[in-house]
């Protein structure tokens, strides 16, 4: 089962929710943060459900499947300053391999890693009909997910835990600029991923780039009040993982580069917003036999109060 | 009689009606260019005492904002309300234009 330790897309998929869970605020991107305002004393609350497919072409014929749901809670504690919290749930996470005893499932489910994070407004300067704003955020998730669940072969690879057991840390800066028809973002982010057991995921740098069009209304001229849009995005996800710590070495077989694009729409009101967009891989290039993605579907909504 | 009484109560009744008018209040509003950022105004806005309705018009950048009879909506209330949803007061008016109208910057 040495390939079992090379399941990356559970830490993966826990970053990915991690930085979706950021993005609780505004016409924001789907796949990662903005720096839009939430505005003081304003709560936004957000789900995300995520289907996430990887697999490998080798002789194991590795297929990861995940279901997960990312529950997000922001607080405007300040109009610069919010606060948010992010929880994953795992409805399932199932790898199917091929072993010495046969086609083998593996599976787990529940409450994953906590995450809680601050966001301050650095630098904002607003216009008629637009904003361009500057924003970093700093955060950490703790351990709360079980990180020692096990089936009928014993206990499950760490990275296939709900839980990795060990205190993370990020950050990440987040530009925004937004109009009337349109809105551009990009993140710059590093998540720093602790020891936990004799095993570490890798660290973790990310570029994130954001356009949203509007679709609808295609113009504002003689629309009066506040009309819901909608959003034509196209986001891109530059991700590279150094190698999983495991033991007193690295796992060969961990981590890499990848370039996700992600065309989705999004639907936005005065209280609500709803969205969806499939990332795919563009380019991926993972260290030794380490699994890729295949697709990952992003659903959900967003509310304000 | 009848009809000089019945002259007076109307005269008196839109007299009343003129004195209980809704004060309102028109504000350019910097930075707000998405629908979902118009609630967080409205939030705020919403808390300042005797404010009875708000309406954003997010192609203009203005938010009209109505108050009770006897409330007042001064520009510095104005203007930290906006603050406090993340925006810029750009300018103040009195709907009609009677007072203020001032660039607010």
């Amino acid at each position: 089962m040495r390939n079992n330790n090379h399941l990356l897309s559970v830490p993966v998929l826990v970053g990915a929710l991690l930085m979706a869970g950021v993005s609780a605020v505004q016409a924001a991107p789907n796949t990662f943060n903005t720096a839009l305002p939430v505005a003081q004393g304003q709560t936004i609350w957000r789900e995300q459900f995520v289907l996430r497919e990887r697999s490998d072409n080798g002789p194991m014929d590795r297929q990861v499947s995940v279901q997960a749901l990312g529950s997000v809670l922001g607080y405007g504690v300040t109009s610069k300053f919010a606060v948010f919290g992010m929880v994953p749930y795992f409805f399932n996470k199932e790898l199917d391999v091929t072993t010495p005893m046969g086609r083998v499932e593996r599976d787990t489910s529940g409450f994953g890693d906590i995450s809680l994070f601050g966001r301050y407004t650095l630098y904002k300067k607003d216009y008629t009909g637009s904003t361009f704003r500057v924003a970093p955020v700093v955060g950490l998730t703790a351990p709360t997910g079980d990180d020692n669940d096990s089936d009928r072969f014993g206990e499950l690879p760490r990275p296939l835990q709900a839980g990795d057991g060990a205190w993370d840390v990020f950050g990440a800066v987040v530009t925004t600029y937004q109009t009337l028809q349109y809105q551009v973002d990009g993140q710059l982010l590093y998540r720093e991923n602790g020891r936990h057991d004799g095993f570490a995921r890798g660290d973790e740098t990310r570029f994130d780039a954001s356009l949203q069009y509007r679709i609808w209304p295609r113009s504002m001229k003689g629309v009066p009040g506040t009309p819901s849009f909608v959003y034509a995005l196209l986001e891109s996800n530059v991700i590279h993982r150094e190698r999983d710590d495991l033991g007193s070495g690295t796992d060969a077989d961990s981590g890499g580069t990848q370039w996700l694009l992600a065309p989705g729409l999004q639907y936005v009101s005065r209280s609500w917003i709803v969205e969806g967009t499939v990332q795919l891989p563009v380019a991926e290039d993972s260290n030794g036999d380490a699994i890729e993605d295949d697709y990952i579907v992003r659903v959900g909504f967003r509310r304000n109060f | 009689m009848l009809t000089k009484l019945y002259v007076l109560l109307s005269a008196l009744i839109f007299s009343i009606a003129v004195l209980a008018a809704d004060n309102q209040y028109v504000l350019g509003v910097d930075g707000l260019a998405c629908p979902f950022c118009a609630y967080g105004i409205e939030k705020r806005l919403n808390k300042v005492d005797g404010v009875t309705d708000v309406q954003v018009d997010v192609g203009e950048s203005l938010v009209r904002v109505t108050l009770q009879e006897g409330k007042t909506l001064t520009e510095e209330r104005a203007r930290q309300a906006v603050d406090e949803a993340g925006f810029t007061l750009r300018s103040y008016s009195e709907a009609g234009g009677e007072t203020g109208g001032g660039d607010a910057k």
